[in-house]
């Protein structure tokens, strides 16, 4: 008896909303970011990216996690600013001078950067390239321009994990991995690049290969699997961009803090 | 035309030569194969067994150039009047590597970018999806992203992505190389189903002609761009007297093998998930350990502990401290860094030239000295790689499946250069889906499957024969076909 395989899917949260509406979400998330001076909205913004990632089954600690140096980065915006700044009332004279001008546009500063960054990486999380070219192509942008991102995408993890089995390699030869010198540096580009180099080559010409052998480019369109319909998630997702849109332009006209 | 004629392919006094070379890759061949044949190209490497799929493809001289004679007609139709595209309706052709002809990020889109490109409706896209899913059983896998499959799993992906176009002629290029015995036997079961089934002609490149057996399939034998030999696959292929036979002679055993040298103890190791636990293993110095088992079994990460590339989740691995390791990798372009053969065989400037020109000759590149390494042939590369790695006289060599995809003259001479190892009182640990040669090379045989089970070949695999795992035995001690 021939075995069947196993396996599991992700289908929750914004994973079920289609492209669209995790664009127009995204688009919202960054209006928050880019379009108000209120501080509250932004940090509610960065909550809700936090909350719909575990919603979304991603697992927030590891999605923090993997913001590490993002976070790192927004709170030294953060100091620069609050030390830097000058005007406003002083809240602390000595040893440096702290306004809370300057305090305030740290945070939106930082707010800022956080609020842009993680609702970027979130949508590249849920959202499913393939389902993404689909919409590119329903777009009527050519179907080969939407490939050429699942492409790009695709070469991700095998640039990744071809780099690694070359280092690996250099390391069992007794190759020193050394970048203190312009000369060990260019040495050591070319020990990894060249490999890695190579194997991208060899495999975009047998994907080329491939993608021929099943008749890419026969037709000037192509079908589809999968219609992406309308769904409830849709809804909810587009509803919650409208929602945001509309606190924003509330912020600008009331000039909430 | 006879229903028996639909789909036949017929070539005719073909050759082809690649540009800068001198040999023809196929020269003069002839071969007819008529619908629902089973045929096997079998021949040593550059015999140009993989030229004769990418003709019948149509990707010769279409999409790699070279000047070619003769003709290629499928169901009476010349190739070289179709585009690739047209000849992809009713010619499917599986390449060597699965990994490297995945086009997508999931297992449902890739099945059916090959029907989408078709135009044709959801429907039926719908239903052809399903389909070879079942047919290749990875119904089960659809909603997976194919980054993360294993390479067994990617091997019936690209042959159900391939199904799913429903030609009628399906060209696999060694499709079990990276597969392990019972991996191998599944999918040609698969094959023959489709074979018997529904009359589809199949054309199978392979260098292990073993995991063919079961197929039965017809015997087109290539040496140097011509056919050489064919065995009519009505009758059973004794491959010995064909000379086929992917047998070795067994290894002497060693006189005195030295003190342990090599001593794993309770090693416990996985990933995402544990892969052995408990492991305990002693190798003695002048022993060879042959490492076989099921894909994903952990042969390679043993490898790579033993190297010191991982650490154990628990236990410790003993070896002497001073021990130097030379490490053969799965694919040599990874182990290939500088700019000429003999710079990379002067290993960071430290071989005189008269060490390098022997390393050369050892080698069989003579000749080849100033050539970048990455042009070389794959065998060329695969002793370049076993040189470099042996040049330090290394006391623990570790081979990552080192015979894939090269042909007998080269094993026979990788053989011979493990040997020596062992006969200086190196220890060499080997992995291998050739259940053969590890059986005949092996002191001693690692299984590693959900299991693990170690000790003298025969001891191993007496149990593997009684636990019900017969295509994990040697062929002469019964192994299953």
């Amino acid at each position: 008896m021939i075995p069947r395989l196993k396996a599991g899917a992700h289908d929750r949260g914004l994973h079920r909303a289609g492209p669209g509406a995790n664009l127009l979400l995204l688009g919202a998330m960054l209006a928050v970011g880019f379009a108000t001076p209120s501080v509250v909205l932004k940090i509610a913004a960065v909550a809700l990216v936090v909350v719909l990632t575990a919603v979304s089954g991603e697992g927030a600690r590891r999605f923090l996690g993997s913001l590490r140096f993002v976070i790192v980065f927004a709170v030294l915006l953060f100091a620069v600013q609050a030390l830097t700044v000058g005007e406003g009332n002083v809240l602390l004279p000595t040893p440096v001078r702290i306004t809370d001008r300057g305090l305030i546009a740290g945070a939106g500063m930082a707010l800022r950067f956080l609020v842009v960054l993680s609702s970027s990486f979130l949508f590249a999380l849920v959202v499913d390239p393939d389902r993404l070219a689909r919409s590119l192509i329903r777009l009527r942008i050519p179907y080969r321009y939407g490939y050429l991102l699942i492409l790009s995408l695709r070469f991700v993890p095998f640039f990744r994990r071809e780099t690694a089995i070359v280092r690996e390699a250099q390391r069992m030869r007794g190759i020193e991995a050394s970048v203190r010198t312009p000369r060990s540096l260019a040495r050591a580009i070319r020990f990894t690049f060249v490999p890695v180099l190579v194997s991208g080559l060899t495999r975009v010409d047998s994907i080329a290969m491939s993608m021929t052998g099943r008749c890419f480019g026969l037709h000037r369109r192509r079908t589809a699997l999968t219609d992406d319909r309308w769904t409830t998630a849709d809804g909810a997702v587009v509803a919650l961009s409208l929602a945001m849109a509309l606190l924003v332009w509330g912020s600008r006209a009331g000039g909430w803090p | 035309m006879s229903s028996n004629e639909g789909h036949r392919l017929a070539i005719r006094d073909l050759s082809v030569l690649y540009p800068d070379r001198t040999d023809r890759a196929l020269d003069r061949v002839d071969e007819t194969i008529e619908e629902g044949e089973i045929v096997a190209v079998t021949g040593p490497s550059g015999c140009g067994k993989s030229t004769l799929c990418r003709m019948i493809a149509g990707f010769v001289p279409s999409l790699v150039p070279a000047e070619v004679s003769g003709e290629v007609r499928i169901a009476d139709r010349l190739v070289d009047r179709m585009s690739p595209e047209a000849i992809a309706g009713r010619v499917g052709f599986v390449q060597q590597d699965p990994d490297a002809q995945i086009c997508t990020l999931r297992v449902r889109q890739e099945v059916a970018f090959g029907p989408e490109n078709l135009c044709l409706p959801a429907d039926e896209i719908r239903s052809r999806v399903e389909a070879s899913l079942a047919a290749m059983r990875i119904e089960a896998l659809a909603e997976r992203s194919t980054p993360t499959l294993s390479g067994g799993e990617k091997q019936r992906l690209a042959v159900a992505s391939i199904l799913a176009m429903h030609p009628r002629v399906l060209l696999l290029d060694e499709p079990s190389a990276s597969l392990d015995p019972e991996g191998a036997r599944d999918l040609f079961s698969l094959l023959k189903g489709l074979s018997r089934d529904e009359r589809r002609t199949l054309v199978v490149v392979e260098h292990r002609l073993r995991p063919l057996l079961g197929l039965r399939p017809r015997l087109v034998v290539l040496d140097r761009g011509r056919i050489v030999a064919r065995r009519d696959g009505r009758e059973p292929i004794d491959l010995v007297a064909a000379g086929l036979r992917d047998a070795w002679p067994a290894a002497r055993p060693v006189r005195r093998p030295g003190p342990a040298a090599l001593a794993l103890e309770r090693i416990a190791f996985g990933y995402d998930r544990p892969l052995f636990s408990g492991l305990s293993l002693t190798v003695r110095g002048g022993e060879i350990l042959g490492v076989i088992g099921p894909n994903g079994g952990g042969k390679t990460s043993l490898l790579r502990l033993i190297a010191g590339l991982e650490r154990p989740w628990t236990g410790t691995i003993r070896r002497p401290e001073s021990a130097r390791v030379g490490f053969v990798f799965q694919h040599p372009h990874h182990q290939i860094f500088e700019r000429t053969v003999a710079r990379e065989l002067r290993i960071d400037g430290q071989a005189s030239d008269r060490e390098v020109a022997a390393r050369l000759a050892t080698a069989r590149l003579d000749g080849l000295a100033a050539a970048p390494p990455l042009s070389l042939s794959l065998g060329e590369q695969r002793r370049l790689t076993l040189m470099t790695a042996l040049a330090r006289d290394p006391d623990l060599v570790l081979l990552d499946e080192p015979f894939i995809g090269q042909d007998r003259r080269n094993v026979v001479w990788i053989l011979s250069r493990l040997l020596r190892v062992r006969h200086r009182g190196g220890i060499v640990v080997l992995v291998s889906h050739d259940i053969d040669l590890i059986g005949a090379l092996s002191d001693r045989v690692l299984f590693l499957g959900g299991e693990a089970i170690a000790g003298r070949p025969g001891e191993v695999f007496a149990q593997l024969a009684a636990s019900g795992r017969p295509l994990f035995t040697p062929l002469l001690n019964g192994g299953g076909s």
